[in-house]
């Protein structure tokens, strides 16, 4: 399995929709699955994903090759990120 | 701007003179570090009669510009013993511009220690006026007092009781457009400097003030079209985008979520309990809530990004303005608090106390680690801060800062660079911030060079936040910011004009407009390469040496959870930020 944290409006694809607690789904992981594969699965689509992705805390690209038991993070792209 | 006001605290007279020429094509941090270089004594005590203290606009603050409503503070500061340039947003800069100052210079010292004196300024001149009224009183009974004196309409300078009392984490407080004692120049205890000169607030009245000539109309108003536009376009900056709608605090889950936030004094890159004290969460209370709550609240005037909020208590009544992403992070994740009500408490208290919100914070966790509270501990937190407030002698050493701080407790754990408290990002896991915090001229400071756009925020390229070799990056990028806090605009245009080319354009033709230059680009970045060689002279003659461009030895052998890394940037690309 590979545990998605979700944030933003992306939380509606968990049953959380709650921001102070983690919106997080379980994925059933494949061999060679991409972070890009991970997000097909869950349905989210791709329009509404911005370019804060983190594969175990590390920012990633679409094509970055996902592991089971992986820890991955999607933020929508109306979470572009900021400061101070 | 034409004019410099120079106020004698050891004499207690005021006097208007013309900008020099060398200082007519500079404002904001340009502005305060070239006085403070020209004037200040680099080894002068940052408490005693030689150093001064500098307020200064930007360039561009009350053109029309949008988001350039800066006030720069600048002098030796009390917790580093280097220059210091830190600036606030808020009513005042604006004010003062219209009035025609370029810069207010504070120099010498009262004869009577203990006594305060006001500075009011408008159209008519200058005038000190016995301050004992104000004094020794919290900020939120204060800032009433004072408009109901002078009006409504004016912007009020000050520092609370932790300046009075000559404290390291003591900031500058401006006014915001309601009039809340909220908007901070709050690094490096320059409010302790403005308490050593017996200086408790400026009072600015622009009444009939003349306004900023600009030099060429055309000009401005093209670079200001180009700017705005790609403000409004950023994703970051528009209306309705991240700032605009979850405040800076939406960076709680991003860089938790990359493992960089640091946790319970910088034990942890992760914390638990960051969604409850998340940007979200921070939008979602204050629709909830209701009241008087809001996110998209405007600091300053002319802001178009307007990323503050007003956070609501559980009634709809206001508990606080502003939940930042510094200060939910420093008295919150930092002290393992995940309570945005009690976060929202802390920073009111430092509003009200007259506290560095990052230094404040940080030094509680220090606390914490020593074992004075415990992690998590809202109640005892609150307290410690009362402690501040009273000016106890635990307040006292808890006022001096993180530094202070730890070495009284034993703390080994002390996430400091040149005596400054580090913000809210974790070096081992970002590197390239780890290279501006231990080479940047004010101590460990984000905002004198935010590698984290590039390496986390996807702006202006990407860069791999494990990779070592960022000299280069984090030069470019203290260089490209020392230019922009001279304009006066607020840091946070960084992300529209380092991703949309006519943005950055925008803002030099702003300038080119205003003073009737021609700088191009690459000028600004030199420009701004001058202010921090400058800064950097001030430094080394005030006794800094490559060691002092140094991180933490703790970050070197103490992995960071949960990339278990360790600060390993080699020395030698330290030593190459400044000397390529």
């Amino acid at each position: 399995m590979v545990e998605v944290h979700l944030y933003g409006k992306l939380r509606r694809f968990t049953d959380n929709l709650d921001p102070s607690r983690d919106s997080i789904i379980l994925v059933p992981h494949k061999p060679n699955d991409t972070i890009r594969d991970i997000i097909r699965r869950i349905g989210i689509p791709l329009e509404e994903v911005g370019s804060n992705l983190f594969l175990n805390g590390e920012y990633s690209p679409l094509e970055r090759k996902v592991e089971d038991n992986d820890r991955l993070g999607i933020f929508p792209d109306d979470m572009q990120m900021i400061i101070v | 701007m034409s004019k410099i006001l120079r106020v004698n605290m050891t004499d207690l007279t005021t006097k208007f003179e013309d900008v020099p020429e060398k200082y007519r094509l500079t404002g904001g941090r340009g502005l305060t570090s070239a006085i403070t270089c020209a004037e200040v004594p680099p080894t002068c005590h940052p408490l005693g009669p030689n150093n001064k203290l500098t307020f200064a606009p930007g360039i561009l603050t009350a053109t029309g510009a949008p988001t350039a409503g800066r006030l720069s503070v600048g002098g030796k500061a009390p917790l580093t013993g280097t220059i210091k340039e830190t600036n606030a947003g808020g009513m005042a800069a604006d004010k003062l511009a219209r009035l025609d100052i370029k810069a207010i210079i504070v120099e010498g010292q009262p004869k009577e220690k203990g006594k305060f004196w006001l500075l009011k300024v408008d159209k008519d001149g200058a005038q000190l006026m016995p301050a004992d009224e104000w004094t020794g009183k919290g900020l939120y009974e204060t800032y009433p007092k004072l408009f109901a004196k002078f009006g409504k309409d004016v912007g009020i300078i000050s520092i609370g009781v932790a300046g009075e009392r000559l404290m390291a984490m003591a900031g500058v407080c401006v006014n915001d457009p309601e009039g809340r004692p909220s908007r901070y120049a709050g690094r490096g205890g320059m409010g302790a400097v403005m308490g050593s000169k017996g200086l408790k607030a400026i009072i600015v009245d622009d009444k009939g003030g003349s306004g900023v000539a600009i030099a060429n109309k055309d000009a401005f108003n093209t670079g200001r079209k180009k700017l705005t536009d790609a403000l409004r376009e950023h994703a970051i900056t528009k209306p309705g985008g991240t700032l605009n709608t979850y405040g800076t605090a939406a960076l709680v889950n991003v860089i938790n979520e990359a493992g960089a936030f640091p946790t319970r004094n910088f034990r942890e890159g992760r914390f638990e309990g960051a969604s409850k004290i998340s940007g979200e969460t921070i939008n979602e209370t204050c629709k909830k809530r209701g009241g008087v709550g809001m996110t998209g609240h405007r600091c300053s005037p002319g802001c178009i990004i307007q990323c503050s909020n007003v956070y609501p208590k559980p009634d709809g009544t206001e508990l606080v303005s502003c939940q930042e992403y510094e200060s939910v992070w420093s008295l919150g994740a930092d002290c393992g608090i995940d309570d945005l009500d009690v976060t929202g408490e802390l920073i009111r208290l430092c509003n009200d106390y007259g506290l560095d919100t990052i230094e404040a914070g940080v030094t509680i966790g220090v606390a914490m680690d020593a074992g004075l509270a415990k992690f998590g501990d809202g109640k005892k937190a609150i307290e410690l801060m009362h402690e501040i407030g009273k000016g106890t002698p635990l307040g006292h050493i808890l006022g001096n800062g993180a530094e202070v701080t730890a070495r009284t407790f034993g703390v080994v754990r002390c996430p400091t660079v040149k005596g400054q408290a580090m913000p809210a990002y974790e070096p081992r896991a970002i590197k390239g911030i780890g290279v501006t915090y231990a080479t940047s001229t004010m101590g460990a400071d984000h905002t004198s060079g935010y590698t984290i756009a590039p390496e986390i925020l996807g702006v202006s390229g990407k860069l791999d936040p494990f990779t070592v070799e960022k000299a280069e990056v984090s030069r470019n990028f203290q260089y490209a910011t020392a230019f922009l806090d001279t304009t006066g605009h607020c840091l946070f245009i960084a992300f529209a004009i380092l991703d949309i080319a006519s943005g950055f354009e925008g803002m030099v033709e702003e300038c080119n407009g205003v003073l009737g230059t021609n700088w191009t680009t690459d000028d600004a970045t030199r420009i701004g390469g001058d202010i921090v060689k400058m800064e950097r002279a001030f430094n080394e003659a005030a006794g800094f040496t490559k060691v002092d461009d140094r991180l933490p030895e703790f970050m070197k052998y103490e992995k960071l959870p949960p990339h278990n890394v360790v600060y390993d940037v080699p020395d030698a690309v330290l030593d190459k930020v400044h000397n390529p």
